[in-house]
């Protein structure tokens, strides 16, 4: 049976039933990774032996007809920066190549609690910063639509693990669209919650008033699956909120607005086209949609280069070769700390290190980190001012299908560009998903994103469901739907 | 803009050693960056620091209550030190 093209709710389904074992899924899920390897390197471990016990515990409850959930033996992938206990969590990084953890990340006891099952950890751009996974010490992954391109970043791994049917689903996590623009370049649902709905408990930290947990998956009942079992306040977590989700209307009462500065130059024809595509069907349905302005998105990238690199360098002060991770010995302590450091980091994490303490440095706090703060909470203020007219903001998600491996990584100005489109949502904490619309001339996917205002991720996820339907993408990358 | 960046002392601020050649390299990337966010140089703010919440959402951080709870225990907080003995954690000294 092929069981690897189908949603979390028909694997349930079948289970249930008794039409099929768990423990089959994850033969032949585990097959898939395996043999995807060497084609697209998606994975930086694969947890054969330990899972395959859980997936025969998941057909013994299925076979007493015990009362589970729906994601009981479903296998999902898992980005390497999510802490699994007694695993490896690289991050990519030389700094961390041989780091056990000692704990569960909360996001993985709730999934533990739900009986879902891993299949390994999937690759990403070093400690998430990048947005091609090409900034891997471990190697780059590949696009399974065309193994020349990138599956974009930083949470690519996941993407192509899903894509080539190597997993379910997975967790990917999102500081400037690491979930939302690997989704659309391999032609998935990516999904960022409202900021705080999810624990980041476990999750490395990079930029911490913008890093979001949330599921890449192949459809968009799939990440409400997941979204509803990681969700949920967590003490651990001093941002984590909890408050009760806002009821919108996802039918024709809705008003939708888009995003003329995301419609603008620096966006490909073909990416604005698919927005025309989803307005058309929208209008066809008798959604009452308008253009909206929003000035300030065109300096996101602005805004989010000095506030990201400037949380990124607090953060990665932990990596001192004391307590954990890589030592390269020097004579004093802190020759030992520049050396381990020098050795540990990869270029762009050194790059945005280096931004982010200049940024924060005696004299230029004011002129860089004060005003992009700042600049950040008048872009709040401006999606405040939107969300009274509208209740859904579409754009595309990329301004461009995926782009070549080695394309832009001599150039870290356009690389960052590639985010222009999903930085918006990481700085004022919004729910934002992508899903995928259709193909471009290359035969490469594309997506739509879509905004909404904070705590109405449950109706944003219902508002999705609706035009993937009428979308009806479903497409698997050649060579990998069977 | 590039003419203030003293690239030998941020990379002592963030303790990294750099190559001459590193130096030269992240000097002239920091330096196209540093020009791009320039943008933000003209927009006009009236918010005051102090109004700005690090929450996006505006919430306060909420700490957790300073009770004990299970913890790592010292082995499992040790187990990925680089050098450790006698359950402390080794380092070369901190003066020569």
């Amino acid at each position: 049976m092929d069981l690897l093209n189908l949603s979390i709710r028909e694997l349930n389904n079948l289970f249930v039933n008794k039409k099929a074992k768990p423990s089959e899924l994850y033969s032949e899920v585990f097959d898939r990774s395996a043999s995807s390897e060497a084609a697209l390197h998606a994975h930086l471990s694969l947890f054969e032996e330990t899972n395959l016990k859980k997936a025969k515990n998941s057909d013994q409850r299925f076979s007493n007809s015990e009362n589970v959930g729906l994601l009981d033996g479903i296998p999902l992938a898992i980005k390497d920066n999510i802490n699994i206990k007694n695993e490896k969590t690289t991050c990519s990084s030389k700094m961390l190549s041989n780091f056990i953890s000692p704990y569960n990340a909360t996001v993985i006891s709730k999934l533990d609690t739900e009986q879902a099952i891993y299949t390994g950890k999937t690759n990403l751009d070093e400690f998430a910063m990048g947005s091609s996974t090409e900034n891997s010490a471990f190697g780059l992954t590949r696009n399974p639509w065309n193994t020349d391109y990138v599956p974009g970043g930083s949470s690519g791994g996941s993407a192509a693990s899903v894509a080539s049917r190597s997993s379910i689903a997975a967790l990917g996590s999102d500081t400037g669209g690491s979930i939302r623009q690997p989704a659309s370049f391999c032609g998935l649902v990516g999904f960022k919650p409202t900021y705080g709905t999810v624990s980041r408990y476990g999750l490395i930290a990079f930029a911490s008033s913008l890093d979001q947990i949330g599921p890449i998956s192949k459809s968009v009942d799939d990440a409400r699956i997941i979204y509803s079992a990681i969700s949920g306040h967590d003490s651990l977590d001093s941002t984590s909120i909890n408050d009760e989700q806002i009821d919108m209307p996802f039918d024709k009462n809705a008003t939708i607005g888009i995003v003329k500065e995301l419609m603008e130059d620096g966006i490909s024809e073909e990416s604005k086209k698919e927005v025309d595509k989803v307005i058309n069907i929208l209008k066809q349905k008798g959604f009452n949609i308008k253009e909206v302005s929003l000035p300030l998105i065109k300096l996101s990238i602005s805004i989010y280069y000095l506030i990201a690199p400037a949380e990124c360098s607090a953060n990665l002060a932990r990596f001192d070769g004391v307590r954990y991770g890589l030592r390269v010995d020097g004579k004093t302590s802190y020759e030992m700390m520049e050396n381990t450091r020098a050795e540990g980091f990869g270029d762009e994490v050194k790059r945005r290190i280096l931004l982010g303490t200049y940024a924060l440095s005696a004299g230029y706090y004011d002129e860089y980190y004060g005003k992009a703060l700042r600049a950040r909470k008048k872009m709040v203020d401006e999606f405040s001012s939107i969300f009274k007219e509208c209740d859904y903001l579409i754009s595309p998600t990329t301004p461009t299908e995926a782009f070549k491996a080695g394309e832009k990584t001599s150039n870290p100005l356009e690389m960052y560009m590639s985010d222009l489109c999903t930085i918006p949502a990481n700085l004022a904490g919004l729910p934002a998903i992508s899903i995928p619309t259709g193909l471009s001339s290359s035969n490469l996917p594309l997506g739509v994103q879509i905004m909404s205002k904070p705590l109405t991720d449950n109706s944003l996820l219902n508002f999705s469901e609706m035009l993937e339907k009428e979308l009806d993408f479903n497409r698997t990358p050649e060579g990998w739907s069977k | 803009m590039s003419e203030k960046f003293d690239i030998t002392n941020i990379a002592k601020l963030a303790s990294i050693s750099l190559s001459d050649d590193e130096k030269q390299k992240l000097s002239s990337d920091l330096s196209v960056i540093l020009d791009h966010v320039q943008a933000l140089s003209n927009l006009e703010l009236d918010t005051n620091i102090e109004d700005v919440y690090i929450h996006p959402l505006e919430k306060e951080l909420v700490l957790d209550q300073d009770v004990e709870k299970p913890s790592l225990t010292h082995d499992e907080a040790l187990s990925n030190a680089p050098k450790a003995s006698d359950g402390k954690f080794i380092v070369p000294p901190s003066l020569e």
